[in-house]
């Protein structure tokens, strides 16, 4: 049966010749946009973030994303979380996306942590059902156990993206985004953090990760990808393209 | 037309989003303060009680001679409403810009941060209603079966609101001074729309302003149900409807043209 197995090899995420430009306008404010359009000068700014990317990533792989600032790294993930659409070319994306979000975004800060957790589990798409299952082990997995009735604008920085990461682990997701959120963390829940993306790993859970950290990338992934000002510059094994990264930067 | 299909069909799919939206806004307000639902109510009584001063005791403005209705009665019933369109109005414009980290990072249908504003607003004006119910009662002012017309008269209200609010959310985002101008536009659409003043007031050969703008076809017909006991000025409603139907769809159709660039604009 070729059609079936043909179905099975086809990659979760696909870029195919995309390109992805920003139309910024040069004018924050309508008081400067209507002046400038009258001057006849210029009122959008154009830039390229992505150019013609292509690369496939296949169900179960972990894929790191390395790259100096502002080379296109998150805009890939903006991309594979359908929040921008592509100026040219095809994003396609087969499955469940789980953003890890940044700290605390979507949480109200007047309300207790325990009604931020429903209203997060609605933002990543979860029923209420869901939450109710999940809720006593997003609880166990934060740590929150006597804070969860408590606002969390009394809650630490450690306690807000404790809560944040307990969340988006329950969603069960096809592909897991993590964007440099590592970075920030006592390093005992880091490594906590670390072994539950393991688990998701064995599970076949499809990982993008996005690193400075380059340890934690040869370490974590299984495939690599370098982006050079907005261009693909590498693509394969972690240990190579890692080499690869540095060695570009140190000639620089 | 089959955007507006799809758009409603994922709506529903994430309705459960919808209606947190709406606790948190609801929630987050009675919690941020000791008195919390209690502004809502204060707002409209104080504005109420300085406006009738003004406008009933200084300048004398005749509300209808027939029927002896107060002055503080047929403006709250005018002014409710309107609260309900301008603070509807201006936060929904604020809704994509203030929920800029959520759009950078998740996708769900965007229309539910507005549509979950304006529900929200709803709650405060139910609130706030009461306060007419209990006034009305007091004064003694007599209501018949008309007053179900009421129902009809809010729902192409929050049409008109939802249109208008579409298109103001999804501009605000690229201009963030959109929202400045929105309160400028707002103060002037008062002074066009009879909410502290009767229409009849208004000399013959004005009265086309009141036609076309939904917002007086509205206040209007709210009063001649609950204040008047007859039915509302069907011509005048059904223009009214027309025209926020078509602004919804326009509405609409900008904010699912600008939709897609949304996270690019932040």
């Amino acid at each position: 049966m070729p059609t079936i197995s043909k179905t099975m090899e086809k990659p979760i995420i696909e870029f195919q010749n995309v390109t992805k430009e920003f139309s910024m306008n040069s004018q924050k404010t309508f008081k400067e946009f209507l002046p400038a359009l009258f001057r006849g000068e210029k009122t959008v700014n154009r830039f390229t973030a992505l150019k013609d990317i292509n690369f496939k990533v296949k169900r179960g792989e972990t894929l790191g994303i390395i790259g100096p600032n502002g080379s296109g790294k998150s805009t890939i993930l903006k991309l594979v979380a359908k929040v921008m659409s592509p100026t040219n070319g095809k994003v396609t994306v087969r499955g469940k996306v789980s953003p890890l979000i940044e700290l605390g975004a979507g949480f109200h800060s007047e309300l207790s942590g325990r009604e931020n957790i429903y209203l997060n589990g609605a933002i990543l798409g979860l029923k209420r059902k869901e939450i109710d299952k999940n809720f006593k082990s997003i609880v166990d997995f934060a740590e929150l156990w006597d804070f969860v009735d408590q606002p969390v604008k009394h809650y630490s920085t450690g306690m807000y993206m404790r809560l944040g990461f307990a969340i988006a682990v329950h969603v069960n997701p096809e592909i897991l985004i993590i964007d440099e959120i590592l970075a920030v963390g006592d390093t005992k829940f880091q490594e906590k953090c670390f072994k539950r993306m393991e688990e998701f790993k064995k599970q076949g859970v499809t990982i993008l990760f996005v690193s400075h950290d380059i340890k934690q990338i040869t370490k974590f992934c299984t495939k690599v990808i370098y982006i050079r000002e907005s261009n693909l510059a590498a693509i394969g094994n972690p240990k190579k393209i890692s080499q690869f990264y540095l060695n570009d930067q140190e000639n620089k | 037309m089959s955007d507006i299909f799809t758009e409603i069909k994922s709506i529903i799919k994430w309705h459960e989003l919808l209606w947190q939206m709406v606790g948190r806004e609801v929630k987050a307000r009675y919690k941020q303060s000791i008195l919390g639902y209690f502004w809502v109510i204060l707002n409209p009584l104080a504005q109420m009680l300085v406006m009738s001063f003004a406008f009933s005791i200084i300048l004398r403005i005749p509300t209808n001679a027939a029927s002896n209705i107060p002055y503080s009665i047929f403006l709250f019933v005018g002014l409710l409403p309107w609260n309900l369109f301008s603070n509807s109005l201006s936060s929904a414009s604020a809704s994509l810009v203030s929920s800029s980290s959520l759009i950078t990072k998740i996708y769900f249908p965007r229309t539910i941060l507005v549509l979950s504003t304006i529900i929200a607003k709803i709650v405060d004006f139910l609130f706030a209603l009461s306060i007419l119910a209990i006034y009305m009662i007091a004064y003694h002012i007599p209501i018949n079966l008309n007053i179900l017309w009421v129902i009809p008269i809010f729902l192409i209200q929050q049409i008109f609101t939802l249109g208008l609010s579409l298109f103001f959310a999804a501009s605000n985002l690229i201009y963030r001074d959109i929202q400045y101008l929105l309160s400028l536009i707002l103060t002037l659409w008062l002074y066009i729309t009879p909410v502290i003043y009767p229409a009849d007031l208004v000399p013959e050969r004005f009265r086309i302003i009141f036609q076309l703008n939904p917002m007086a076809v509205i206040i209007n017909a709210y009063r001649q149900t609950i204040l008047g006991g007859g039915p509302p000025n069907y011509s005048s409603l059904y223009i009214g409807l027309l025209v926020s139907l078509v602004t919804l769809f326009l509405g609409f159709l900008y904010f699912k043209s600008r939709e897609k660039i949304f996270a690019d604009n932040i």
